[in-house]
């Protein structure tokens, strides 16, 4: 499926309202160039996951988690967001390196992947919902491709 | 008292022995193996490459900070145990639980984030409380409020990039190096605002809101569709020092501004800048301007270049404000934390 925002305001209601979808272990897979809006996208899924917390950019340290307490959630199991930012990296080892597997398809938790094409193989024989994103003609729009679930 | 300190938290293997008596610092010994060349050609900081380095490295570097006193005379181990990537912080933290219980010293887990802010402590002047600290890295962006040793206040954070990332963002998009603070700020040394012919106008983001948040992602993009509308008008070497210079002032200038307003508000006493960013010459520079201009009376202190970017002195320096309270963890407790919060 795809959808035309127009502003940072739309791509984030958007988002908020797909992951009251969720009811854990998804795997969201977001790929799209610098400046495309993923980071964006993730912080309308927190929200849309009760997460009070500031979700930053977590390119620095790679994979930032955000624990979600049953009060906040909206009835559902999730307990964890795992927010990854594969930018720095150049394969899908490095990201086994630091603990994914840990985490991701965990029945109580969500993994958001940031720049996922550069850890195809990770993602491979998993379910996984594939998010491109580009960047509109005007300035604030975006353009988003729904793939797969 | 004597403390050795050690830090893995990124690409920098770094070992310091720095004694003190809470007001004088005297640093021993300061050694830091940098691993950016070898990073540089990806890119960034590759975790697992980072963190086999650390390993070949860390028993030379802590040797030679302890010179030839060896551990005689050291009372208390202090280590980086977060934030950071959790392979390379993982190779200091298990080096100082070693050392700590093999010498049967007392061991301290440091945040990466206050050692930056102790950095200030190790020019051996006086600081005086309240303090607001701009901490400025490539995974932080924060106005720190201290109102006495190891009480931290977040009053302000970025909502999105940090400023040290949006460096290195913005000078992909430019095709320069990484790291991308220095890349930039080589750039912007070439151009000069009177001789230009071509000048960019990027935005200052949040730089008028009454809060004290910074957003950098914005600037990222606008430097993005700049690049991509400029590319069809000029040759992009000829308009990178311009682009380069603007995208170092837009940062400083909200950097700046949301810094003198805090400091205002709060009616602090002292005004610092930490992390790597602040070795930015230009940051530096305008920062002393504007606490001379706008804050006459209010002290201020900037780390030497040499303790801006990660090593372990700083890491001592805050270890040993813990160390004077008592606040040791045993080594069979301490763990790292990568996603460790003031």
């Amino acid at each position: 499926m795809k959808f035309i925002f127009k502003n940072e305001k739309e791509t984030l209601a958007f988002a908020e309202k797909f992951a009251k979808n969720f009811r854990g272990g998804e795997v969201v897979a977001l790929i799209g160039e610098l400046g495309a809006g993923k980071t964006v996208f993730t912080k309308g899924l927190a929200h849309g996951l009760g997460i009070k917390e500031r979700v930053q950019s977590p390119t620095f340290l790679l994979m930032k988690i955000y624990n979600i307490h049953p009060s906040t959630g909206s009835g559902h199991k999730i307990k964890n967001l795992v927010h990854v930012d594969a930018y720095r990296l150049s394969g899908a080892a490095e990201l086994a390196n630091i603990g994914i597997l840990d985490w991701l398809g965990r029945p109580d938790t969500v993994t958001v992947i940031e720049w996922a094409d550069k850890v195809v193989e990770l993602l491979r024989d998993r379910k996984v919902i594939k998010i491109k994103m580009e960047l509109g003609k005007k300035e604030e729009e975006r353009k988003i491709e729904v793939i797969g679930k | 008292m004597k403390i050795l300190g050690i830090e893995t938290s990124c690409d920098e293997t770094s070992a310091a022995v720095v004694l003190s008596d809470g007001r004088n610092f005297e640093v021993k010994s300061n050694i830091v193996s940098s691993q950016i060349k070898i990073h540089a050609k990806y890119g960034g900081v590759v975790p697992e490459v980072a963190a086999r380095i650390h390993v070949e490295a860390i028993l030379p570097v802590v040797e030679a900070a302890l010179g030839k006193d060896g551990a005689k005379k050291i009372d208390a181990v202090a280590v980086a145990a977060g934030p950071g990537l959790i392979t390379s912080l993982l190779v200091g933290n298990e080096v100082a639980r070693i050392l700590s219980y093999l010498w049967k010293k007392p061991l301290i887990g440091v945040n990466h984030m206050e050692a930056h802010i102790y950095a200030n402590w190790l020019l051996n002047q006086k600081i005086n409380f309240p303090v607001l600290c701009l901490v400025v890295s490539g995974g932080h962006t924060e106005l720190i409020l201290m109102r006495g040793h190891g009480k931290y206040e977040v009053i302000g954070e970025t909502r999105d990039d940090a400023a040290g990332e949006c460096f290195d963002k913005t000078a992909k998009i430019l095709g320069l190096g990484y790291p991308g603070g220095p890349a930039i700020a080589a750039e912007a040394a070439k151009f000069t605002v009177q001789s230009s012919w071509f000048i960019e106008k990027l935005p200052r983001p949040m730089m008028a809101t009454p809060d004290f948040d910074f957003s950098f992602s914005g600037l990222k993009t606008a430097v993005l569709y700049a690049a991509r509308d400029l590319k069809n008008k000029y040759k992009m070497e000829e308009i990178i020092p311009a682009m380069a210079y603007e995208i170092q002032e837009a940062i400083v200038d909200v950097l700046i501004a949301k810094t003198m307003k805090a400091a205002k508000k709060y009616n602090v006493k002292t005004v610092m800048l930490a992390g790597g960013v602040s070795a930015n010459k230009r940051l530096r520079e305008r920062f002393v301007e504007a606490m001379k201009k706008e804050l006459p009376g209010v002290e201020w202190s900037v780390p030497p270049f040499e303790y801006c970017t990660d090593n372990a002195a700083m890491v001592a320096a805050a270890g040993y404000f813990h160390a004077a309270k008592k606040d040791f963890t045993s080594w069979q407790k301490l763990k790292v934390d990568p996603n460790w919060e003031l």
